[in-house]
């Protein structure tokens, strides 16, 4: 068996199956040991055994700041070698930016350091890149998968999952494609609280696929990859796995190369409108609308560009800059977000919309897309682990500034707890300076966190303002 | 030996309104109860008391209650303890009050009229039929001289509690000791054992009226599970009270009988989210010998934005006069809202902030309270399946929506199983649209409602709602 257990981490998942909100639960996170070289006769091609050699097993010693304090915790996972430049394709929930060490273990079973090039928790795809020089100076070798074309697959089509699951390291499953659009209406839930699963579908399979094949390939017959095995269903479900599809992988891998590397964290920009989509389905005849003709807005974000602009729940959008767009079935709207998503931020998209009767255009300036989960940092000497207040989070709360710092947890018998901060509380102001940047609390913090002076504190929660004083330790 | 009482306020707040205080077993009474003056006096003192039955009437069925009552006065006026109206339970919800005499048998009631909840106290009232008012004895009738003063600590006193229905609401007695006086901020007793039954009199050895039990006081405890762990768990006795207020704050209570059911007039302030001033703020801000009050919100169109209130003014004194320093700090709260119930609408009501470091002194005129969820217009669809209610105040507070967007109606019921409720309708969500047309009164919508009922062709609607400042469209299919 494995010599650590796989990190799973679980959630719920709401499949809506006919109309019906079915809840799958403890869908999956997946990760999987290495798959060493085998030789399978169900797929003995060239093309295969390349693949198989491409694989590798990712250990992760990362860094949290849950409960106040900074702890470090390690985890397991896979990737696949793209490149002869040594990027590895694994899952954002296998590698993020929390990482302190990544330790890549290759097909010859030698180990190499690695470095996060880029991280998009929405794919929940992550880029690392192995240390070539150290390879150079050891001499080693390794190999890169190629990939095919996940468009091209079909309802039928055999694939194979290769990965470790349960820590059974050299497993090589079977299976078909199930559906090659999968879609999750309410999306899929998040990565540590991070969005996820909205601007694509997956592909489903039922290879099976179990904790421990995270971040693992999901292959044709040749070898080539057409998928990213991230999920699976647990419980009492059966053979429902889930795989990235590798036409995504590909766009979202050329956007984290050339943004990251060198210090910097590469990212997917992304565009934002704030609306909400729904299916049409059944309610043409109410809008008076043909069949497969626009999309329903089901919600508009407060103070997005898209409420600022006035647009209404129970609108219709026909077309976002001249292009029809089509959302009769929930397998529909990913790629229609994703149409929004690759807009230049701060273009001006043009929406033709239907209110009643009246049609009518709106132009829109797109903001950049922005995660709820805002930086994490800890104050170790005060026992208080805090996010930055993301805009979405605070649209989501209706707070009327995006400032502060979300309580994410505090260290019995610390400071911060001591003076009566909890979760979810918000630190607004300390010693009656607003704090509107991570970076502020944490030169203050630095200024304050050796001395014996009171520190007063003004927090919220719920809307509620409470005084707080914050005693350091002496 | 020591226990540990704890003070539930029902208010809405965190779980750490959950305040302790310490009672000490004392020293013997100064003033032994006598066993033989007891049966002279209670014979007299238990027709002061009355158990009333009522049934609150909702969209699905009749629920019971059965609560103790003290009579207020010779014209058959009797006080029942709070928490019998609400934002759900409204006051023409409340039916067929019936008073039962403590021991006779449950059959023989006399009915009773609603009379309505009295802001400052919280107490309800209702007029029972003239037939059994020669029986009664108003509380008043017991009380003592101003002199009398507050119960000495171990005094021993005793009150009455009730037993059900099933046994006649037979009277029966109750003895302990004072433990502890203190300010919540009315003054309050805490006796070693139960009392008296929630909204019934406690007295002392002579007889004289000392005040009337309080509900909504638990003690914690600890439970024990079957593998040694243990879980701390709080137990409210609903049917005996060890707490009760004195008589010095209660017996001006007796005499608020409402005008009307609503209660109406109600002295408005308009301050939202008042945070007691931790002790060690008040510390830091140099105010370590009173309390004060953290304004989180000044509501628009109030009577204190009018005066120049802003958000996060601490309120440190009211009339010029600092806040007293209360414990637990909570109770400052309560005591600032009480000063403002104490006055009515059009009253100047003078108070002082901190605003940075600078103090600031501030008058406003108190209006009467904005409409209230309990006041509001409501109407239930049994077909459709929801009750909708008239949008209030105060509902675009929680909502947080300005007064000038505020529109549509609430569902403030929704049937399970019912096509709205299969649409995803849930209670409290907000309608702002029907079939694509913005709801704008209250009329408005039930005017819809009525006719998508009505009309036995219909197969579907469409309605746009609100939760947690989230608009969705929900569709109904109503075949």
């Amino acid at each position: 068996m494995g010599r650590t257990g796989p990190r799973v981490e679980i959630f719920s998942l709401r499949l809506v199956i006919g109309g019906e909100a079915r809840l799958l639960s403890g869908v999956r996170f997946l990760c999987l040991l290495l798959a060493l070289p085998l030789t399978v006769s169900a797929a003995t091609s060239r093309g295969f055994n390349r693949l198989l050699d491409a694989v590798v097993r990712i250990d992760v010693r990362e860094v949290s700041f849950e409960t106040g304090v900074k702890r470090f915790t390690g985890g397991i996972g896979s990737g696949v070698i793209l490149n002869d430049d040594g990027y590895i394709l694994t899952n954002a929930h296998v590698a993020s930016p929390r990482a302190v060490d990544l330790s890549i273990t290759l097909a010859n079973l030698e180990r190499v350091k690695a470095t996060l090039v880029g991280w998009d928790h929405w794919t929940d795809l992550a880029l690392l890149r192995l240390d070539l020089t150290d390879l150079k100076r050891r001499g080693l070798k390794f190999s890169h998968a190629d990939l095919g074309d996940s468009d091209k697959m079909q309802p039928g089509d055999p694939v194979f999952a290769v990965g470790t699951p349960y820590g059974l390291t050299r497993t090589v499953t079977r299976g078909i494609i199930s559906n090659n659009r999968r879609s999750f209406e309410e999306g899929l839930g998040s990565i540590n609280g991070y969005e996820t699963g909205l601007f694509n579908t997956w592909l489903q399979t039922d290879a099976a696929i179990n904790p421990g094949n995270s971040g693992g390939p999901l292959i044709t017959e040749n070898g080539l990859v057409v998928g990213i095995n991230s999920r699976s269903s647990s419980g009492s479900a059966e053979s429902l796995g889930f795989a990235i599809p590798i036409n995504v992988a590909k766009r979202v891998v050329a956007s984290l190369a050339r943004s990251g590397g060198d210090g910097n964290m590469g990212s997917v920009t992304r565009s934002y409108l704030g609306l909400v989509f729904g299916p049409l389905q059944d309610l043409e005849k109410f809008y008076s609308l043909k069949q497969n003709t626009g999309v329903l807005v089901n919600s508009v974000d407060p103070g997005s560009p898209a409420a600022k602009a006035g647009l209404k729940p129970s609108d219709i959008l026909l077309t976002i800059d001249g292009v029809a767009v089509d959302g009769r079935f929930p397998e529909q709207l990913p790629p229609i977000l994703d149409l929004i998503a690759n807009k230049t931020v701060g273009a001006t998209v043009k929406l033709a919309v239907k209110r009643g009767d009246q049609a009518s255009e709106y132009a829109l300036v797109t903001e950049k897309l922005e995660s709820r989960q805002g930086e994490a940092w800890a104050f170790e000497k005060w026992g208080l682990a805090v996010r930055k207040v993301s805009r979405a989070y605070a649209r989501e709360n209706q707070l009327t500034d995006v400032m502060g710092l979300l309580v994410t947890g505090v260290q019995n018998g610390f400071p911060a707890a001591v003076a009566g901060l909890g979760r979810n509380d918000i630190i607004i102001k300390i010693n009656n300076e607003t704090i509107t940047t991570l970076d502020q609390a944490k030169k203050l913090y630095d200024a304050l966190a050796d001395k014996t002076d009171s520190v007063l504190i003004e927090s919220q929660f719920n809307h509620q303002v409470s005084l707080r004083v914050l005693k350091p330790k002496p | 030996m020591k226990t540990n009482l704890l003070f539930i306020f029902m208010r809405r707040h965190r779980a750490a309104t959950l305040l302790a205080a310490a009672v000490w077993l004392l020293l013997p009474a100064a003033r032994p109860l006598r066993a033989a003056d007891l049966p002279s006096l209670w014979k007299e003192r238990v027709k002061s008391v009355v158990s009333v039955e009522f049934f609150t009437e909702t969209e699905l069925d009749r629920r019971t209650n059965i609560v103790a009552g003290v009579v207020a006065d010779a014209n058959g006026i009797i006080a029942l303890p709070p928490g019998i109206v609400g934002g759900r339970v409204t006051p023409a919800q409340l039916k067929d009050f019936r008073v039962h005499l403590p021991g006779e048998p449950a059959g023989a009631y006399a009915h009773a009229e609603y009379l309505g909840q009295d802001n400052l106290s919280g107490w309800n009232f209702v007029r029972v039929e003239e037939k059994v008012r020669t029986k009664l004895v108003p509380i008043t009738a017991f009380a003592g001289k101003a002199s009398t003063g507050e119960p000495a600590m171990a005094e021993e006193v005793w009150g009455i509690g009730l037993r059900g229905k099933d046994e006649d609401f037979q009277p029966y007695l109750m003895v302990a000791r004072i433990g502890l006086v203190q300010s919540l901020p009315e003054r309050t007793a805490v006796a070693l054992a139960e009392v008296a039954a929630p909204g019934l009199p406690v007295f002392n050895g002579e007889g004289i009226f000392l005040g009337v039990a309080a509900g909504g006081f638990g003690s914690s405890y600890l439970q024990y599970g079957a593998r040694g762990g243990a879980t701390p768990v709080m137990l409210m006795n609903v049917e005996e009270s060890r707490v009760f207020i004195l008589a010095s704050e209660v017996t001006p209570w007796l005499g608020r009988v409402p005008a009307n059911g609503s209660g109406r007039p109600i002295p408005w302030l308009g301050t939202y989210g008042l945070e007691p001033m931790d002790p060690e703020v008040a510390a830091f801000m140099k105010l370590e010998k009173q309390s004060g009050c953290v304004v989180s919100e000044v509501l628009e169109g109030s009577p204190a934005e009018k005066a120049g209130m802003k958000p996060r003014d601490i309120i440190v004194a009211i009339g010029g006069k600092p806040l007293p320093r209360l414990t637990p700090d909570r109770v400052a709260v309560r005591y600032f809202e009480r000063e403002v119930d104490r006055h009515a609408p059009g009253d100047a009501f003078a108070f002082t902030v901190l605003r940075g470091s600078e103090r600031i002194e501030l008058t406003a005129t108190l209006a009467d309270e904005p409409k209230l969820a309990r006041e509001a217009e409501r109407k239930y669809f049994e077909k459709i399946g929801l009750t909708v209610r008239e949008f209030v105040f105060g509902d675009g507070v929680v909502r947080r929506v300005k007064l000038a967007d505020q529109r549509g109606v609430l569902a403030h019921f929704v049937k399970s199983s019912t096509p709205v409720s299969t649409a995803g309708l849930r209670a409290d969500d907000w309608i702002q649209e029907i079939d694509g047309t913005e709801v704008k009164t209250y009329a408005d919508a039930v005017a819809k409602f009525a006719a998508i009922e009505a009309d036995a062709t219909r197969t579907e609607f469409v309605l746009l709602a609100s939760r947690g400042g989230e608009t969705q469209v929900l569709r109904v299919k109503l075949k």
